[in-house]
């Protein structure tokens, strides 16, 4: 098998075709301190996408409460038992990839999930890691602690379910890095649901083939941020376009929280897929659980987005999440003011760093009515 | 493993030498049909493919293909299952007819998240002017195989089963679908454009009225369905398995008289076998009868 270059790895790895980049790779960032798992981005997906036949426990975008949420069930913890152990030296990662650990006639570690793995997309919702017990008190790490992980395809760079597809009828495309199943070549083996680590891919059995999320590509296309993206009224998303480390621009905002201030780490990047949704890391759970979910990178991450406050830049580029429906390639920070901003520079967004504060009088004498406390 | 591997050799061998290493034989047994040991004999037999069920394919011999694991190309099968398929053959002089006969102690019809279908397939090939075929695994390209795919899933839906989610998942509830705040009769229309496979002809599921598939193959992987379908097929459970004709029409270079070569393939749905992981033969000799 080729040897190809995983960043998120620091190393080389083995994977079933050569390393072929696309032009530019879509990428997004997850801040999961912000989500409030209202699952607006999960029924915005399913509406657009999978209300057909077939599709009834297909979805796309999810969001599970960890540690006890799955959709499917157990779709991690299965693959990382599977894995063994998965040791970090620094910034490498010495253990095995999926693709590494592939048992013999297999092109990668794999397993199927059943049927009832997917009926209940909902299970564990809101439980916490544990009790909270007498003498409890508030504290970072909490005691007791959940958190929402928003999920989506990853759109990797080292795709399973393309490697697995036995007919070549999944791509990557080159323009943008979406992958992609071909539903008129789809045979609906599933060697692409074997595969795929995060069981983001899904069989459809009313038309006999799989299906998984296209990135909103017709909205890709046109500049526009995929409709999970504009639905999320935590404003914890934002898409774009990530590079590798050695071409990072600062003034690209994915680069900029990936490579520059390192903020956002991938979705178990030892499965060695290279993902390409990156998330902010939930600063109230326990460090040992955010290593195996987001690798080595944990730690500058939580010490970086707990400075966000003081951090001018930081906290305006997140201000800039959830802010228009367009993709914002470029940012930039004037003053008191941030500003997404197109390929060529021009204005898309500004918003303020600090939102202006209105008072006004309990009693309006004008309209002859008593205000509301709204903040 | 060893014995079966032997086997399969001494057949390949006879495949690429063209003719058959043993002699045909039909000895008849007391009751059920004669057994051929060296190769496919379809018999001539005037008239319409007979149902697998049909007393009639008494007349036609078995012959026993031993199955391999296909191993050659990842992801492989690596745990054998269906050792054999008992094969007999009809020709009429211009259709051929295969009765295929596998134990499977599970019917596995519904294709489903994490479940497989019970299926089989015959892959046939115009021998080139050496008279030699392509690769018994799919072909080789510019040298096409003809496969005739039969699968149990379809076999339900063309013998009555529901096309909707209940028929896969009983307990399951939808709200509505988008397509059912169409009129009646434009529903039907309106359910294809959610369904890009079937906007796309891809004809994997839905309502079906053949539970057979034409397809052509230039290799492992290029598997495509043909330009028209040519081929029919009925399958039935049988005390100890499956039981599925599949007829077509002869194909190029099977004249009366004449002998050809061809393979079949078994899945076991309960074994979670589907596309490469598959117990497959290799190149078996077939004499086609002629009217005495």
């Amino acid at each position: 098998m080729p040897l190809v270059r995983n960043w998120q790895l620091g190393r080389e790895m083995t994977y079933w075709y050569p390393e072929a980049r696309p032009v530019k790779q879509f990428a997004a960032v997850f801040d999961v301190n912000k989500c409030i798992g209202c699952q607006s981005c999960t029924l915005a997906c399913k509406t657009t996408w999978t209300s057909g036949k077939g599709q009834e426990y297909m979805l796309w975008a999810n969001v599970e409460t960890k540690p006890y949420g799955f959709y499917p069930l157990g779709w991690d913890v299965k693959t990382l038992e599977q894995l063994g152990p998965q040791r970090w030296e620094g910034g490498k990662y010495e253990g095995k990839t999926i693709f590494e650990a592939a048992p013999a006639g297999e092109r990668m570690l794999n397993w199927e999930p059943e049927s009832l793995d997917f009926a209940n997309p909902n299970v564990g919702e809101d439980d916490c890691a544990g009790g909270v017990q007498t003498g409890a008190h508030l504290q970072v790490p909490h005691l007791a602690w959940f958190f929402y992980l928003a999920r989506m395809c990853n759109h990797c760079t080292y795709s399973a379910c393309v490697a697995a597809c036995p007919r070549t009828s999944i791509y990557k495309r080159p323009e943008d890095g979406i992958v992609m199943i071909d539903q008129s070549r789809c045979r609906g083996y599933r060697e692409c649901v074997r595969g795929c680590p995060y069981k983001k891919v899904f069989y459809n059995p009313m038309t006999g083939t799989s299906g998984k999320c296209i990135g909103c590509f017709p909205k890709l296309e046109s500049g526009l941020q995929p409709q999970c993206f504009v639905s999320c009224i935590g404003k914890i998303r934002m898409a774009g376009w990530v590079s590798t480390p050695d071409k990072a621009n600062p003034e690209n905002p994915i680069d900029y929280l990936v490579h520059v201030r390192k903020v956002a780490l991938p979705l178990y990047p030892q499965f060695g897929l290279e993902p390409n949704i990156y998330y902010i890391p939930p600063i109230h759970a326990p460090k040992k659980y955010l290593y195996q979910m987001f690798g080595p990178g944990v730690d500058h991450a939580l010490e970086v987005y707990r400075q966000t406050p003081e951090d001018l830049d930081l906290s305006g580029l997140l201000s800039l999440f959830g802010s228009t429906e367009r993709m914002m390639p470029r940012w930039r920070r004037q003053g008191d003011m941030v500003l997404g901003l197109d390929e060529r520079g021009e204005e898309i967004a500004r918003v303020p760093l600090k939102e202006p504060v209105y008072i006004r009088e309990a009693f309006d004498s004008v309209r002859g009515v008593a205000h509301t406390n709204t903040p | 493993m060893k014995l079966i591997r032997s086997i399969a050799l001494l057949s390949s061998l006879a495949a690429v030498t063209g003719c058959g290493m043993v002699s045909t034989r039909s000895t008849r047994a007391p009751a059920g049909p004669s057994v051929s040991t060296g190769e496919v004999v379809a018999v001539f037999r005037q008239g319409q493919p007979p149902a697998p069920a049909d007393s009639s394919w008494s007349q036609a011999p078995v012959y026993t293909v031993p199955l391999l694991t296909q191993n050659m190309l990842d992801p492989k099968l690596m745990v054998p299952s269906t050792p054999e398929v008992r094969v007999q053959a009809i020709t009429d002089g211009s259709q051929v007819s295969f009765r295929l006969e596998w134990d499977d102690s599970s019917r596995d019809d519904l294709r489903a998240a994490g479940r497989h279908t019970d299926a089989c397939a015959i892959q046939v090939a115009a021998p080139n002017e050496a008279g030699a075929t392509p690769s018994p695994i799919m072909g080789n390209p510019r040298r096409p195989v003809e496969i005739a795919y039969w699968s149990a899933s379809w076999q339900a839906t063309v013998d009555g089963r529901p096309d909707n989610i209940q028929a896969f998942y009983p307990g399951a509830t939808v709200d509505s679908y988008p397509f059912a705040a169409a009129a009646p009769d434009k529903q039907e229309e309106m359910a294809i454009l959610y369904a890009p496979t079937r906007s796309l002809g891809n004809d994997r599921g839905g309502p079906r009225t053949q539970p057979v598939e034409d397809l052509l193959a230039e290799g492992p992987g290029s598997l495509r369905p043909a330009a028209q379908a040519i081929s029919q097929g009925q399958g039935v459970r049988t005390a100890r398995g499956w039981a599925v004709v599949i007829s077509r029409p002869l194909p190029d270079g099977w004249t009366p008289g004449s002998r050809a070569n061809v393979a079949f393939a078994i899945w076991q749905g309960a074994a979670h076998e589907v596309g490469s992981r598959k117990m497959r033969s290799v190149w078996v000799p077939i004499s086609i009868g002629r009217r005495s």
